[in-house]
């Protein structure tokens, strides 16, 4: 499989951790997972050819992540019906700054950062 | 469950929500089939997303899982799509409330697993066909239609239609 088949999947397992941590409590806007699925496909596939195709060894790593992203969306959405793009926007900024500050502690150069 | 406003599909009653339209796309275009295909994504996220949201944090799912989920629905859903157009801001509360029975039998097939492996997948799959298949031969009966075993699996919609 090419990375650009196997981001697909990868990226589903993501939507499906994201998920497990909003848990039943909100909806999510739809208009939320283009933006999601733009944003974080161009990372994983920069990661992926920067480093190769790691998932399985990643995948525990990387789906923790997307249930922080999880949490951290329900976090900002607060009282409203739904996580909306703005939240996600939230979110997201969130768990990267989370990964660059993890990356530089460790030493590792940014761009990795974008997929754990 | 926290009472919720609609859309939020926890709220629908899953045998009541099933899409029955039997209106027909024509024929797409290779462009339109392109787009179709790139659109197909977000609804396979939107329903994997839905499928986290309810398993939540009893179990984990196995990635051989999500790799038979994805080739499985996107197959179907694309199918879907070709016969009928995209009508996802229409369906999404329907099609999004029967993901919500396919995580609680994949949740139900893997008790005493340590996660949602591939066979509680196909099985909650099978589970789930079936209920959408008796629904739309059902649905098919009251409008007067025709509940042929040919017929039956296109009006049944996204998570029935055969390719």
């Amino acid at each position: 499989m090419t990375p650009a088949q196997e981001v697909d999947y990868i990226l589903n397992d993501c939507f499906l951790a994201v998920g497990q941590a909003v848990g039943t409590q909100k909806s999510l806007d739809f208009d939320v997972i283009p933006w999601w699925r733009a944003r974080y496909r161009a990372f994983f596939l920069h990661a992926m050819s920067a480093n190769g195709n790691s998932w399985l060894r990643d995948r525990h790593r990387v789906t923790a992540v997307g249930r922080f992203l999880g949490q951290r969306a329900l976090h900002h959405a607060a009282d409203k019906p739904s996580i909306d793009l703005c939240t996600a926007e939230l979110a997201s900024s969130d768990v990267e700054t989370g990964c660059r500050m993890n990356a530089e502690r460790e030493g590792e150069p940014a761009p990795h950062a974008s997929q754990a | 469950m926290k009472t919720q406003e609609p859309p939020n599909p926890f709220h629908t009653d899953v045998t009541d929500s099933l899409s029955t339209s039997t209106d027909t796309f024509d024929s797409p275009s290779p462009v339109e089939i392109q787009e179709l295909e790139r659109q197909v994504e977000y609804i396979v996220d939107d329903c994997f997303f839905t499928v986290g949201q309810v398993v939540g944090m009893r179990t984990t799912v196995d990635y051989e899982a999500v790799i038979w989920w994805r080739d499985h629905y996107r197959e179907k859903f694309l199918a879907a799509m070709l016969a009928f157009g995209n009508r996802w801001m229409e369906d999404r509360s329907n099609v999004t409330s029967v993901a919500i029975m396919l995580a609680e039998r994949a949740v139900r097939y893997s008790e005493g697993k340590p996660s949602i492996d591939a066979e509680a997948a196909r099985r909650a799959a099978a589970d789930v066909e079936r209920h959408c298949e008796l629904h739309a031969r059902r649905a098919a009966r009251r409008q007067g239609q025709d509940t042929s075993d040919a017929a039956v699996p296109r009006i049944a919609g996204y998570w029935c239609t055969y390719p």
